[in-house]
Order: C-alpha cells, then sequence, then structure tokens
C-alpha cells in the first residue's frame, strides 16, 4: 500500500520561458507518473500545481499558496534565477524545499534548495575550456538582461581573460526582447571567434535567426559559432533550422532524438530521487534537505545531491545541434558541483589558466 | 576589472569567536560550502588565530580582551555577528574593526557577501593607510629639502643655486635627493648643536 505524499508543482507554463519549462514541466509528470506505478516504492505522489504564467511577481505568491494550503513541503519548479529568489523566502518560512532542475549561475547553497542540474563548473567552465582552444579566443558575450546573463558573462569573462583570450563586448537584452538590430550591426563589425549566448527564450530563438540570415553574406558564409549553457532539446522546435550548429552543454542529451532534453531528464530524476528518499520512511518528507538527505545515507543510499552543499554531480557533455539532434563532441565523467568556483584550483582540468586575475 | 568575484577563497581559513551555539552551524556549514576552513574559539581568539584570512565575532558578548591585537588593528578581514542592535554594542562592534557584518540568527544567506565585503573594505583601508604613509614621507621629506636649501642661502647662495648644490651633491653621493637633504641637515645640526639648527631652520 503506497503513501500518497502531495508534491508541489511550480512551472509558467505560458510566458517568454514557456519552452523550457514545458520541458521541466512534463519531466515532472512522468516522473510522477513512473513513481506511482513503481510497485517497488512505498511512496506515490499527488500533484499541486500552480502556473506563474511567466510573471516574476505571482512566484512568491503561489508558492506560499501551494506550502499553505496542502501539506506539499517539495515542490518542483522555477526555470529563473529571478524566480528561484522570489520563492526561497517562503521556502524557508514554510520549511519547503525547491527541486530545482535546471542550469543556473552559482553562488548559492541555500538550505531549501535541492540544486539538481548543473552550475557553471559543470557547465560554463567545461565549455569555455573546450571553445577557446578550438574555436579561437575572441568572444562575444551575449545574455538576458538578468542574473542569469550578467554571472555568465561575469565568469566567462574571467575564464577568458585567464586564458589570454578576449571578451570582444558584453550585451544585454531585455527578457523577451527580440529587437536584435544593434546587435547584429555589433557582431558583423566585430567578427568574433564564437559568441556565449545566455540568452532565453524568445529573445534567443529571434537572435539564432537573425545571426542565421547574416551567413547569406558571404563574408559570414560560414556561420560563427554560437555556445550555450542553457539550450536544450525541448528548444529545437521554437527555434527551428536556425539553431543548427548551435554547441549546448549539459549533463545528459537526448540519445533518440527525443524533445524533452535535460531540462525533462533532470526534472524526472529529481522526482525518482525524492520517492527514493522518501520510500520507507514515513513523516520523511517532512524533514529539512539535509536531515532526508543524511538518513538516506545512513540506510545505505547515495543521494544525487551532495548532502554539504545540495548540488548533484554531474557530468559535463558538449554536443553540437546537426540535424536536430544533439551529437556529443566531448564528455567529463561526473564533476562534484563547485556553486562558489572556489574548489577550481584543486581541479586537475586546466590547471595553468587557474590564475586570479588583477 | 581588478579582483576577481570568485578570488581565492577555496582553503582560506576562518575563525568564529561566539560562544557554541546552533546558529553558529550554519555560519560554519555556509563557510565549509563556499570553501573554507571554519574554526571555533570562545572565549579568547588564540594567538594562532594571527594567521586567519578572516575573523568573525560576536558582536553581543565580545570585548577587547579576546583578542590578540589591538582594537582596530586585526591583520585580516573581521566580520561582526551582530543580534543587539543597541547602539553601545554596535560602537564596540565597529571599534574593534568590523569590515562587514552578519545579523543573528546566521543562515545559509549572506555569508558570501560579508566575506567579499569583508575583504574590500580591509584591502582598502589598507590601502588608505600605506598611501597616507607614503604622503607622510614625501611631506617631511619636502621639509627637509627646504631646510638643506636654507642651509645654503644662509651662506649667501640664490635659491636656485642652492636647489643646484643639493642636486649635484646627491648625484656625487649617489643617492636621491631626499636623502642627501637628510645628510646635509643631519650635518649641520651635528656641527653647530640643535640649538643653532633650530634657528637656522626658523630663519
Amino acid at each position: 500500500m503506497k503513501r500518497v505524499i502531495d508534491i508541489g508543482v511550480l512551472f509558467s507554463r505560458s510566458g517568454i520561458y514557456a519552452a523550457l519549462a514545458r520541458g521541466a514541466y512534463t519531466g515532472v509528470l512522468q516522473g510522477v507518473e513512473e513513481v506511482n506505478a513503481d510497485a517497488s516504492l512505498d511512496v506515490a505522489f499527488r500533484v499541486i500545481e500552480r502556473d506563474p504564467e511567466g510573471r516574476l511577481d505571482r512566484y512568491a505568491p503561489l508558492c506560499r499558496e501551494i506550502l499553505r494550503t496542502s501539506e506539499a513541503r517539495h515542490i518542483f519548479g522555477c526555470i529563473t534565477s529571478a524566480s528561484r529568489k522570489e520563492v526561497i523566502p517562503e521556502l524557508e518560512r514554510f520549511d519547503g524545499v525547491l527541486w530545482y532542475t535546471v542550469p543556473y549561475e552559482g553562488f548559492e547553497a541555500s538550505e531549501h534548495v535541492a540544486y539538481m542540474h548543473a552550475c557553471p563548473n559543470q557547465h560554463l567552465l567545461p565549455l569555455l575550456d573546450w571553445a577557446l582552444p578550438t574555436l579561437g579566443s575572441r568572444a562575444y558575450l551575449l545574455g538576458s538582461n538578468y542574473i542569469w546573463g550578467w554571472e555568465m558573462a561575469q565568469i566567462a569573462r574571467e575564464r577568458i581573460a585567464a586564458a589570454g583570450g578576449h571578451v570582444l563586448a558584453d550585451r544585454y537584452l531585455a527578457l523577451g526582447d527580440t529587437e536584435l538590430d544593434h546587435i547584429i550591426q555589433d557582431i558583423r563589425t566585430l567578427k568574433p571567434d564564437f559568441i556565449l549566448n545566455s540568452l532565453v527564450g524568445d529573445s534567443s530563438y529571434a537572435f539564432l535567426a537573425r545571426l542565421a540570415e547574416l551567413k547569406q553574406d558571404p563574408e559570414f558564409a560560414d556561420g560563427i559559432p554560437v555556445l550555450s549553457c542553457n539550450f536544450t532539446e525541448c528548444e529545437i522546435e521554437a527555434a527551428g533550422d536556425a539553431a543548427e550548429g548551435l554547441v549546448s552543454v549539459g549533463p545528459w542529451f537526448e540519445p533518440e532524438g527525443g524533445r524533452g532534453g535535460s531540462f525533462h531528464e533532470m526534472s524526472r530524476l529529481a522526482v525518482h530521487e525524492l520517492a527514493k528518499l522518501l520510500n520507507g520512511r514515513p513523516g520523511a518528507e517532512n524533514l529539512p534537505l539535509s536531515e532526508l538527505l543524511h538518513s538516506a545515507i545512513r540506510s545505505g543510499y547515495t543521494p544525487r545531491i551532495d548532502p554539504a552543499h545540495l548540488h548533484a554531480a554531474q557530468p559535463a557533455i558538449i554536443a553540437r545541434l546537426e540535424n536536430s539532434r544533439f551529437r556529443e563532441i566531448k564528455r567529463l565523467p561526473a564533476l562534484r558541483a563547485d556553486p562558489y568556483l572556489t574548489h577550481r584550483s584543486q581541479s586537475s582540468q586546466g590547471g595553468s589558466m587557474l590564475k586570479v586575475v588583477k | 576589472m581588478t579582483r576577481i568575484r570568485t578570488e581565492n577563497l577555496g582553503g582560506a581559513t576562518a575563525w568564529i569567536l561566539h560562544r557554541p551555539h546552533p546558529s553558529v552551524q550554519g555560519l560554519i556549514r555556509q563557510l565549509g560550502v563556499i570553501g573554507l576552513e571554519a574554526r571555533e574559539a570562545w572565549p579568547e581568539l588564540p594567538a594562532e588565530s594571527i594567521g586567519a584570512d578572516f575573523i568573525f565575532y560576536d558582536a553581543d558578548m565580545g570585548h577587547d580582551e579576546q583578542f590578540p591585537w589591538a582594537p582596530g588593528q586585526s591583520p585580516m578581514p573581521m566580520i561582526a555577528l551582530i543580534g543587539s542592535e543597541a547602539p553601545g554594542r554596535l560602537r564596540w562592534a565597529m571599534e574593534m574593526g568590523a569590515h562587514a557584518q552578519l545579523l543573528k540568527p546566521m543562515s545559509d544567506k549572506g555569508v558570501y557577501a560579508a566575506l567579499l565585503v569583508a575583504r574590500s573594505n580591509f584591502d582598502r583601508a589598507k590601502a588608505s593607510e600605506a598611501l597616507i604613509a607614503d604622503l607622510q614621507n614625501r611631506l617631511s621629506a619636502r621639509q627637509t629639502i627646504v631646510r638643506a636649501v636654507m642651509m645654503f642661502v644662509m651662506k649667501g647662495k640664490t635659491e636656485a643655486e642652492a636647489y643646484d648644490i643639493l642636486r649635484q651633491t646627491a648625484m656625487a653621493w649617489r643617492v636621491t635627493i631626499e636623502t642627501a637633504a637628510e645628510r646635509l641637515v643631519a650635518n649641520h645640526s651635528n656641527e653647530r648643536g640643535t640649538d643653532d639648527g633650530r634657528r637656522i631652520d626658523l630663519a
């Protein structure tokens, strides 16, 4: 007989980053379906759903609503870092846990968040370490005008400078903005070796489309390589053919041409992870996350997330989009998360590049 | 861009001067996550804490004698742990040399920011102190040069001639003009006695 446990789901299924949220959302639902059908687990999940519709100011009230009006203490949700920062105070107030299943910029380790995707030492740094010797050292940084875009540019700038490369420019577009004339003009003039695209959602698709048009110009016929730490299979349809050739990094890519990508897969795995942590431990759903992890470790289970900082270890896979499928270029084995990038000097990867930049 | 924000906190040592308390565990946890080694002390910081990279200290129950250095003279950034916001306690925390602060109860929030703010303020204060010391030296060196020039003027040289003699002396001795002036003034004082010297200086 299964115990039925409420879980919250807080994804924006409309709005400018709906395609990303849909990937994560369907991953959670699939995970729930699988857990509920799994007779070896003594838990079943019931989903309490709220949709902030991509509006930042809706996240905190809806998170609070789930925590106050239901038994749910574990919430799967949030795509943007801005929305995650909005819900953390609510999680603190009501002893909730957010299962965050998409990549982020690091520099956070809340006791109320299970960071199930990747942070910069697991995405951006391996990507740049591959790109700089492979594509060239002149980088153009482009991002959405909020914390993800800013911090990705900041970390990239440090890494590129340390490797002796050059950042030609960094530019930001408001979330949802698709006015790109000045960016394209910029790129025509500067001719970077590669572009780090940290745009999110519609801005990103519009940018990729404009950049693809640029190929009609003989001078840019070969195209300028575009790198991303947030583009996954769940956006291929929205971006269309213009995304062809894009190089992305992530902990997982679809092996069979699926469209969920790592947002879907990490969300699905997160649900399974919670089920395994709760299996055979009635009432454990109300434990603080670190206690839940420690109790599972004591009984012999190795959780996906590190109980010290609540981030998952992840492989870093670099892949190029060819014929609407990501083809693996390079793979680093599972790396422990280093959310504050303070352990860089201890890693064996590119030790000579890890100087303090003045 | 000067210092990088992901600067070398990894492996740094932080001492926490606070009586044993559950909320200190939150601070220790977060320091560990960021990559520092946290060590606890109460009621006094041991001498070895002089080698620490950061000190977190209790502003509520703290007093001067807990520290192996004088108030405001810490050789590393200091972060005050503030519970009571009573003016007297805050004044003490500031006199002790808070470069940043964390409010109690300590949690997973604000620790990284406090480390970076504290280090930045500490570095800036150090740089200002060094600059002031340098300016003071140069100011006193200028006074010495004026004294040396005055000595030659008293002997009937014009000011321009006096500066030229000083410059040539410095070249002959292979020292800076400031050092030459210092030696000339010192010799002069020895020859004439301090009282005479002072009278000339004032002339």
